[in-house]
């Protein structure tokens, strides 16, 4: 029998060899802001859990390289992604001496890179399988279990990041919450606002570059000069307007931070929406209109039905685009996540700084499937016609 | 009854649609032809009021076509246009109870409606009703197109170039489908087309428009006979005049005394259809049977060809 290589195969298996033997799988620090010393598998393991790791690395990595059934493949990323995931738990229990509350121990090089490997296999191995919107959304809802189960069992709050999330249990929650009412917050006014915007750009022509262009120019300016910019006329409003101010609203705070991210999310919404409106089929629109639609029966019969998809991919664009950006938010005492990452950059702490990133990353993916999973189910149900 | 009285529309400086005036009378089809760019489907829309004429009247049964709001004008006239329009996001049953919904009938009256005009249709509702408009062929959407413009059994068809889409052999079918339901509903089309052949065929009385002008409106065998204008001849296509003319006329009115040999041809096919036959067999006569099978007697090639000569 031939053997055959598999293309993007002969790269996880590089990368997963160059990972497991040649990187640092965990690195150790007398405590949080010291330079770290790197720890191979072998070293930051008990002899026979990090033989054990290496073996599952190597057979995963294998069955990656070759041909091999789908079936295999899964199951050779899943269960080289779960042992890494325990084993790194195991890694900062074994490294961390008794009693002591300083060190720190996280993840290094060489364990990202395996965690990427692998992911890599099991995405190529999910996009193979070609699952139902349902069915990915399934893989997400798993996957969050695990990993929410692998938290609430301690396996891992030896690790530097729980460490740094032990000593803020309370804010993480607050400023999580923080974080996700910005976005969402921003989100919601921009489609109320961005809807009724678009659908003005697709009747009235004249409209419609003026208002692109100028949402583009809003789009071009940083968010740090945009929320600057915002200081001054924010402020004027919290002084003058009776109320305002009793409302958050301030120069500084949540009320920039959400009117930056509400201007960022008007071009997508907007854009999308005149876009959609004007991939309406003509004889579509003719046929209804020679009917006896009402403007109002047809935009809310045919044209918003159908550019539909298209008004939700904008906001799936603009929902993934303010969870990151939110982040930014904390430089103006906006909150959200984003304090961690800035507390961190201050204290030269990278685990802080994790403390932050990782749930915004985590938070922007899951959107992501959330919504390409709802966008395929609306627009399988609302294909056009090609003829 | 349509009457259009002097219509004109302008955009800016260029005349579309130049003082047309022509009545329609009810249960026939008239046909507007002509070349891209006459005017043709503009002066369709004033009907419905899908463009606004500059100046001009047109009366349906009498009354201004103003006298309603637009939408609800619209709702009274049956429309159907190339390429169908289905919705894509609505079910074929969904699409031809559009008008039927919009007139706010009740679920019975327009499932009973739809189920009638798809069953008139060759399209089981049972398998077709739920089906979306991508999932048919070419010719059945086609068919789903006109049920819909029907669905609210409108006294008057608007039809723009409506089989524009189709192969010629599902075109020629969906024109007979077409003739059969406006004799059972009585319904009054008018019927937009570029193509001359389509309008013999068609129509009761057809309409040549050129550069926004109507340049003859008369029975098909005028037009064939008499061209108004070196435009028009040139539309009917000088070597096509003659068997455009048979193609007009029944084998059943062609028919002489006397028999002859082969199989025989239904009075009901067109003289056209005969004189075809005559000439591909290379026979100078065909027998001719009735409906029943009765024979009737013989078309000859001769008795033809002289129907087939400019008439006096």
């Amino acid at each position: 029998m031939q053997i055959r290589f598999d293309k993007l195969g002969v790269v996880i298996a590089a990368i997963a060899a160059y990972a497991a033997f040649a990187a640092p799988f965990a690195t150790f620090r007398a405590n949080r802001i010291v330079p770290g010393q790197a720890r191979s598998i072998l070293e930051a393991l008990p002899t026979a859990t990090g033989t054990l790791l290496l073996a599952i690395v190597v057979i995963a990595a294998l069955i990656a390289l070759f041909r091999t059934p789908l079936v295999l493949r899964l199951a050779a990323s899943v269960v080289a992604l779960a042992a890494l995931a325990l084993l790194i738990g195991v890694a900062g229990t074994y490294l961390t001496p008794a009693g002591n509350t300083f060190a720190r121990v996280s993840p290094a090089s060489g364990f990202w890179m395996l965690i990427f490997a692998f992911t890599l296999l099991l995405a190529d191995v999910l996009t193979r399988l070609n699952l139902s919107p349902l069915g990915r959304i399934g893989v997400l809802v798993v996957a969050a279990l695990a990993i929410g189960l692998l938290l609430i069992s301690g396996s891992w709050d030896n690790l530097s990041i729980l460490k740094e999330y032990a000593n803020r249990a309370d804010s993480f929650w607050a400023e999580g919450s923080k974080h996700v009412t910005l976005a969402l917050g921003s989100l919601a006014a921009a489609v109320i606002v961005g809807l009724p915007l678009g659908i003005l750009c697709h009747r009235v022509e004249k409209l419609r570059a003026g208002v692109l262009n100028v949402l583009n120019i809003i789009q071009t300016i940083p968010s740090i000069a945009l929320f600057g910019l915002l200081i001054a006329p924010l402020g004027w409003v919290a002084t003058h307007v009776p109320g305002a101010a009793a409302l958050g609203i301030r120069g500084i705070g949540t009320a920039p931070a959400f009117v930056a991210l509400f201007l960022y999310s008007l071009l997508p919404v907007v854009a999308n929406t005149v876009v959609g409106l004007a991939g309406v089929p003509r004889a579509a629109n003719d046929a209804a209109r020679g009917m006896g639609m009402t403007d109002r029966q047809r935009l809310f019969g045919v044209e918003f039905p159908l550019a539909f998809p298209v008004i939700l991919t904008g906001i799936r664009i603009v929902l993934v685009q303010n969870i990151g950006l939110a982040t930014i938010a904390a430089l103006i005492g906006g909150g959200g996540f984003g304090v961690f990452v800035f507390q961190g950059v201050g204290q030269t702490a990278m685990d802080l700084v994790l403390l932050g990133a990782v749930p915004t990353v985590a938070l922007a993916f899951a959107a992501a499937i959330i919504l390409d999973a709802v966008i395929e189910m609306t627009a399988t149900k609302r294909r056009v016609e090609t003829a | 009854m349509i009457e259009i009285e002097g219509i004109t529309k302008r955009y800016d400086a260029t005349t579309v649609v130049d003082d047309v005036s022509m009545i329609i009378e009810p249960r026939t089809i008239a046909v507007i032809v002509g070349t891209s760019g006459s005017g043709k489907t503009t002066l369709l829309r004033m009907i419905n009021r899908l463009v606004e004429p500059t100046a001009g009247v047109i009366k349906l049964d009498g009354a201004d076509n103003r006298s309603l709001p637009g939408y609800e004008l619209r709702r009274s006239i049956g429309y159907a246009i190339q390429g169908h329009g289905l919705f894509p996001h609505r079910t074929v049953a969904q699409n031809i109870a559009t008008v039927p919904v919009l007139l706010g009938w009740d679920k019975a009256r327009i499932k009973a409606r739809v189920d009638e005009l798809m069953t008139l249709y060759q399209l089981d509702p049972e398998a077709f009703g739920p089906r979306y408009p991508h999932e048919l062929s070419g010719g059945q959407q086609q068919r789903v197109g006109v049920a819909r413009a029907l669905a609210a059994e409108p006294n008057v068809l608007l039809m723009d170039e409506p089989f524009g889409a189709l192969d010629p052999i599902i075109r020629t079918k969906a024109q007979e489908d077409l003739l059969a339901i406006q004799k059972r509903f009585g319904t009054t089309i008018i019927l937009v087309t570029h193509d001359m052949e389509e309008a013999v065929h068609m129509g009761d009385k057809i309409a040549v428009m050129d550069a926004g002008k109507l340049v003859q409106y008369a029975k098909p065998a005028e037009i064939l006979a008499n061209p108004a204008s070196a435009f028009v001849e040139t539309l009917v296509g000088a070597s096509e005049r003659p068997f455009r003319l048979l193609s007009l006329g029944r084998v059943r009115d062609a028919v002489e005394k006397g028999s002859a040999e082969g199989e025989a041809i239904p009075g009901d096919a067109s003289q056209r259809d005969a004189l075809a036959e005559l000439l591909w067999s290379g026979r100078p006569a065909l027998p001719v049977k009735g409906a029943d099978g009765k024979p009737l007697g013989r078309v000859t090639v001769d008795g033809l060809v002289k129907r087939a000569a400019r008439p006096a």
